[in-house]
């Protein structure tokens, strides 16, 4: 069949935030959907957000209550919803009750019931919560199955899109004849992993078109189900061609250790011990870039924005003016049982809102103490995603992350998450002339050259300053504990002065 | 518990509304009667036969204390109103005083759609059952919305 005879499936919203792009860009129109998941994960909740995103006056929408919970109690904590608008009932949203003739009847009297009531409303989407209570009962003229293949037929026919809602259990998905007749079959999970709840939905199937594969965090809110896609809603974004512009830190010094900055789109790691200067470093990119015009985000994990921002003005650098001018948005991300996906959200609707171009996260260690334990365990994983998505259109983000300050190793990170960086620059302590000093190494550019040099750092009020030359004088510095050079200590010997001559 | 004066101004609206679009001469029994009925049809209907049953009779109760004239009034399995009308021979009843049982248990009913579903979901429901008459007039009282 040719291009121009294919039948257009029409892609109904799903009233879900974040699940239309699951879906592959919304419901198809007039499919046989069932939704199946344990009791409380959220699945009258979904069904009720898509019937009030599609319910028309002139296509109403018919739920189908059977037997379970009353409608009159559904609809009373139902309608704490946001997106619960009363006004949509009676006219473009009916309940009907079913209890009693399933009680009374049989599935082939439920089903003409069903009839009845859709030949006189000519709905445009109908659910049956919960088809699965009928099955429970004994059933003697008509069995579930041919009971779903005939509903299933004669409301595509009517041209209604169909939510079967049922309690399913995980081991009761295989084999099931019932799902066969589906077109979309929507499993809602919920685990508790330790003290904290972790809601996890997916598409095992949809027909005539693509969805997003893989497990999908939600969260239910005031404003009801929430998803989460695993490509972070940037699905059809065209990834940005390979940047040559480098970005500033600022700091020239460093810039020039860099091969003239930052590639643009690259994520860098931060790494070091504690009080080593990450977070001044990450302070003094996210300004400078303001200070060029990129406008830049900042996630913290570990103090509150205010107290981010005081630090800042404490280095000479104003993040309060380009909080107030829409520039810059520092975000605090801490609620309990937070999931990537979910810290990813914020990050980028903060991304879009502002057209940020840098991005800290600051730090990756506060990060996943932040996530719910039972997202801990995807966290790199997580964290490729959520770099790839990110650096694919052009945002820059720098990251720190703690590492234990060894005096006989030189880690990257503890995280071995080094494979996710373009870029690493590595901060460390060292001991010299009974000084406990700093320095830093570029330990890879993966966009080019870069400087092999050690150097020595201070921070200062104005934040890193990189002194003097690289440091020629000592062997071993990246173990902590450098030794002086034979060269060097020769020449002091001679000239009786310890002291490093080329500091500046 | 006391239900909002605006409940009981919608339930004496609701009865005239259906004395008047009925006979004038029927008695406010069958006015009680044929708001129950119609309310029972529209609520079992959306929430179940059960539901509804259990809601009237909880209705029902709050009634009579508040009404001796419903005395003989019960609520059968699918819901219906039986009794109602009928007075203990011993209580000497107002005859006047005895239709207000019927308002009392509307009422009440009504009472408990605004408790359970809030005050839109309740005209919501009632809109469906009483598709012509002008709830949202009726839901203010003295013109001033209440």
């Amino acid at each position: 069949m040719s291009a121009p005879d294919k039948v257009t499936i029409n892609k109904l919203p799903t009233g879900v935030p974040g699940l239309d792009e699951i879906v592959g860009g919304g419901l198809p129109e007039f499919s046989f959907n069932i939704i199946a998941g344990a009791p409380g994960s959220g699945k009258t909740t979904l069904a009720h957000q898509f019937v009030f995103a599609n319910a028309t006056p002139e296509r109403p929408a018919l739920y189908f209550t059977v037997l379970g919970e009353s409608a009159i109690k559904m609809l009373r904590y139902q309608q704490q919803y946001t997106f619960f608008d009363p006004a949509k009932l009676p006219d473009s949203i009916r309940f009907i009750n079913l209890s009693q003739v399933v009680l009374e009847k049989d599935l082939g009297a439920v089903l003409e019931e069903i009839t009845r009531e859709v030949e006189k409303a000519n709905p445009a989407v109908v659910v049956v919560d919960s088809f699965r209570t009928m099955v429970r009962k004994p059933q003697s003229d008509m069995d579930l199955q041919s009971f779903i293949q005939r509903l299933a037929l004669f409301l595509a026919s009517w041209q209604a899109t169909t939510f079967l809602i049922g309690e399913y259990a995980e081991d009761e998905l295989r084999d099931n004849p019932i799902f066969t007749v589906a077109d979309g079959l929507f499993w809602l999970r919920q685990t508790t992993e330790r003290n904290s709840i972790v809601r996890k939905l997916q598409i095992i199937k949809l027909r005539g078109q693509a969805s997003v594969p893989g497990l999908h965090t939600f969260r239910i809110t005031d404003a009801g189900v929430q998803a989460f896609s695993r490509t972070f809603g940037l699905v059809g974004h065209l990834k940005d061609p390979p940047s040559h512009r480098r970005l500033s830190f600022g700091i020239p010094e460093l810039d020039k250790m860099l091969g003239g900055g930052v590639r643009q789109g690259d994520s860098v790691l931060v790494a070091g011990s504690s009080g080593t200067g990450k977070s001044v470093l990450a302070t003094q990119f996210i300004a400078e870039g303001i200070r060029q015009g990129e406008p830049g985000i900042v996630a913290v994990f570990e103090e509150r924005p205010q107290a981010y921002a005081e630090r800042a003005e404490s280095l000479g650098l104003d993040l309060e003016t380009p909080q107030k001018d829409g520039k810059l948005e520092i975000l605090y991300l801490r609620p309990l049982d937070l999931s990537v996906d979910e810290t990813m959200h914020s990050i980028l609707d903060a991304v879009q809102k502002i057209g940020a171009k840098r991005l800290v996260i600051d730090s990756l260690a506060g990060f996943e103490m932040a996530l719910s334990p039972g997202f801990r365990a995807d966290f790199r994983e997580s964290l490729y995603r959520m770099i790839f998505a990110l650096t694919g259109i052009g945002v820059t983000i720098l990251s720190t992350v703690e590492v234990d300050e060894s005096f006989t190793e030189f880690p990257f990170s503890t995280y071995s998450i080094s494979f996710l960086t373009d870029d690493i620059i590595r901060l460390r302590y060292v001991s010299i002339d009974g000084q406990l000093r700093k320095i830093m190494v570029v330990i890879k550019m993966r966009g080019g050259n870069h400087a092999k040099d050690i150097r020595e750092y201070e921070i200062t009020d104005k934040g890193v300053v990189i002194l003097g030359k690289r440091l020629t004088e000592f062997q071993g510095l990246i173990s902590g504990i450098p030794v002086r050079s034979s060269r060097i200590a020769q020449q002091e010997k001679f000239s009786g002065d310890p002291t490093i001559k080329d500091r500046t | 518990m006391a239900t909002p004066p605006r409940m009981r101004y919608l339930a004496r609206y609701l009865l005239t509304y259906e004395g008047m679009s009925a006979k004038s001469s029927e008695s406010m029994e069958s006015a009680t009667l044929c708001v129950y009925e119609k309310l029972r049809q529209s609520l079992s209907a959306f929430a179940g036969v059960a539901a509804f049953e259990s809601l009237a009779f909880r209705a029902l109760t709050q009634a009579k204390s508040e009404a001796p004239s419903l005395w003989a009034v019960q609520i059968a399995a699918d819901g219906s109103l039986h009794g109602l009308g009928e007075f203990e021979p011993q209580i000497d009843i107002d005859k006047d005083l005895a239709g207000e049982g019927g308002t009392i248990l509307i009422d009440r009913l009504l009472g408990l759609l605004l408790i359970f579903l809030g005050e839109a979901l309740t005209l919501s429901l009632l809109r469906l059952a009483w598709p012509g008459a002008a709830l949202d007039d009726c839901n203010s009282e003295n013109g001033r919305k209440v």
